[in-house]
């Protein structure tokens, strides 16, 4: 290995500093002599020196008192000492060693030894020129890598500013591991009231995981906002991430819908660890287990949505965790799932605590300080509140003055009935026309209770008895299922009027199906009466409408709703 | 670490992984399923496998993806522990013919 060095030598005998400068300079080497440890100290430059040779005994400073000094001055830099001695004690030549020298050479020289010691020197600097050279490429690497994780993070930050997660019903914690982790919270108002929520839990972390994020949270948001179901979002994003992301890749989640309406929820579990449901009125909570694969593993024509609907008393909780809190370990290195959570699925911590509780136990356990994924809980304290009134507040008044006159009729069969749910679609329609936009969350809410009441009860012919308990109220929901399955004739049309002259502006909403009625004379309209699990939508679309009419023996069902132009009601 | 061993009687590639299933395998764990063409049946041995992480389970969809996807026949045995757990919430025993 040729390589030509700067060698800054210090001895105060000018006959052995002669000698060694000769023999150094005979190899090519550029050497620059210095009297004693001082004057070495004085010359010596990290940017220009790359070897130094120190005489053991010097006046004013000695070679090891140099040495100490030149190592400070050289910082990061890595510059080798070699002493040069006319003592042979091991001792002294240890010490030389101890204090961080790299070699020492006896006098009187031999050319050959000093040869072969700087050829060991040579390789010395080219390995570790090698490791800086790499350290710092690393480095540079890592800040690109940090930068391009700032970007996804802008990127996700703008698509989930709709996130609704301040909303007082929920609370939530998050650890991520990196800038832009794998997991994701989302939570957004439905239309009609109530909320859906989202948590996420993406295969790696970083780019890759942003990847999928980015479509997960613009179908969640976009969809949510359209008015679409749960079961028509699921399907869609678990289409979209794998179409978009490699075989490897998926996001293990957990969907829930809070309905306000009917006081219920419903919940697909994808692959996270059990969601715990409390009941007030149970000792221990309900456990909701996955029964899904992830999102992002099937393709969309064998992608099943299996999901478990609950009723709910205000006042009831749900939780759900990723799974770095279910894997992570505790001080005795067992799973948390063995350990840790016991008391919180036997039922013995407050649901309102549980959080505060799981915190504490993280931090106890040390997992906060190491932790070795990503860390996400959620718990919803389940209300009949949650959503309403909250939507429809960034809606721009433009062009509330223009009127409008339509009519349309939308009838749909069995076929239609079973694979379409119209109500975003005649949502998109109504809220089109100038200022019904800002109305469009009552608007949603009186659609859709007159379309489920006229499928479940007019097509499907359920009756709503079985929604007495929480049992029934899952037997429901599954029947539903079946009925729909399996039908065969049937229809329900809807038939929307729109008119509007000066400030008097008003819709019609009309729903008839093909069931045989029912004793609409008996409906109890009173609202107060909170304890009714079911028959509770005509109360609710009482107070939301100027006027419900029923004809046909009860299966055709008018509402009209009256809006005003510059100020929401 | 990986193992595998490819039988050319029963056209089975065997692959067995010992001690934590994670990133850390990812190479060799493919390397293992694209050193043989010949392979019908494939059969990954858990026994001693003290942990799996979700990069694993994408790893299994990996070779499932390798192996034909709907059409392959990936067996997984001697699952145990927790292993079973988190192929259990996952729900891959739908993908996978899993015994312990």
């Amino acid at each position: 290995m040729e390589q030509v060095l700067t060698i800054l030598i210090a001895d105060d005998n000018p006959s052995d500093r002669i000698l060694l400068k000769t023999i150094l300079s005979q190899f090519g080497h550029k050497v620059i002599s210095a009297v004693d440890g001082q004057d070495a100290i004085d010359k010596f430059d990290p940017q220009l020196i790359q070897l130094v040779c120190l005489d053991i005994k010097m006046p004013r400073k000695d070679g090891w008192e140099a040495a100490l000094e030149i190592q400070r001055l050289a910082g990061d830099l890595f510059v080798p000492i070699i002493f040069l001695s006319g003592v042979v004690d091991p001792i002294a030549l240890s010490n030389c060693l101890r204090i961080g020298g790299t070699d020492f050479i006896s006098k009187p020289y031999s050319p050959a030894l000093i040869t072969s010691k700087l050829n060991a020197i040579v390789k010395l600097l080219v390995m570790q020129k090698t490791l800086e050279d790499q350290r710092d490429a690393m480095a540079l690497y890592n800040e690109k890598l940090l930068h391009e994780q700032d970007v996804a993070k802008v990127v996700y930050e703008n698509i989930t500013h709709s996130n609704c997660l301040e909303d007082p019903a929920l609370s939530t914690i998050h650890y991520g591991t990196h800038t832009f982790n794998g997991d994701v919270i989302l939570a957004a108002y439905k239309p009609n009231g109530g909320m859906h929520i989202l948590l996420g839990d993406f295969t790696g972390h970083g780019l890759s995981a942003a990847i999928g994020a980015l479509p997960l949270a613009d179908i969640f948001f976009d969809w949510t906002k359209k008015g679409f179901l749960m079961r028509q979002i699921i399907p869609e994003i678990n289409a979209r991430l794998k179409g978009v992301l490699p075989a490897n890749m998926f996001c293990s989640a957990a969907f829930i819908d809070v309905k306000v309406n009917n006081k219920s929820i419903e919940v697909w579990n994808g692959g996270l660890p059990d969601l715990l449901f409390f009941s007030q009125v149970a000792d221990k909570p309900i456990r909701l287990i996955s029964k899904n694969l992830p999102l992002g593993v099937l393709p969309p024509d064998v992608f099943e949505c299996q999901i478990d609907p609950m009723s709910f008393v205000p006042g009831d909780r749900l939780m759900a965790f990723s799974d770095g809190i279910y894997e992570a370990s505790d001080l005795s290195g067992e799973m948390f799932c063995h350990s840790v959570l016991a008391p919180l699925y036997r039922g013995e911590i407050e649901p309102g605590q549980s959080l505060d509780w799981l915190t504490e136990r993280l931090k106890q356990e040390g997992v906060l300080d190491n932790p070795h994924d990503d860390i996400s809980c959620l718990s919803i304290r389940l209300d009949t509140n949650i959503g309403i009134d909250s939507s429809g507040h960034d809606i721009s008044k433009g062009h509330d003055e223009a009127p409008a006159d339509f009519s349309f009729e939308y009838i749909l069969n069995a076929d239609s009935l079973r694979n379409t749910d119209p109500l975003p679609y005649v949502l998109q329609i109504l809220t089109t026309v100038p200022g019904l936009s800002s109305f469009s969350s009552q608007i949603f809410m009186i659609l859709s209770e007159l379309y489920s009441n006229a499928l479940e009860h007019g097509v499907l012919k359920l009756s709503s008895d079985k929604k007495k308990s929480n049992e029934g109220f899952s037997h429901y929901y599954e029947e539903r299922e079946r009925r729909l399955l399996s039908l065969k004739s049937g229809y329900v049309k809807i038939s929307v009027k729109v008119t509007s002259d000066n400030n008097d502006r008003m819709l019609v909403l009309c729903v008839e199906d093909s069931g045989s009625g029912f004793d609409y004379k008996s409906i109890n309209y009173d609202i107060s009466n909170t304890e009714l699990l079911y028959n509770r939508g005509f109360a609710l679309l009482n107070q939301l409408c100027d006027k419900l009419e029923f004809s046909k023996g009860g299966s055709t069902v008018k509402a009209h709703y009256h809006w005003h132009v510059g100020h929401h009601s | 670490m990986v193992e595998s061993f490819f039988d050319k009687k029963t056209e089975c590639l065997t692959i067995k992984i010992k001690g934590r299933f994670d990133y850390s395998c990812h190479k060799t764990f493919k390397e293992a399923f694209t050193a043989f063409n010949a392979v019908k049946y494939y059969e990954v041995n858990l026994a001693e496998v003290t942990y799996l992480d979700s990069s694993a389970l994408g790893m299994l969809l990996l070779l499932r993806d390798h192996a034909g996807g709907e059409k392959a026949v990936i067996r997984l045995v001697h699952v145990n522990g927790v292993v079973i757990d988190t192929l259990k919430i996952a729900n891959f025993h739908r993908l996978f013919d899993i015994t312990e």
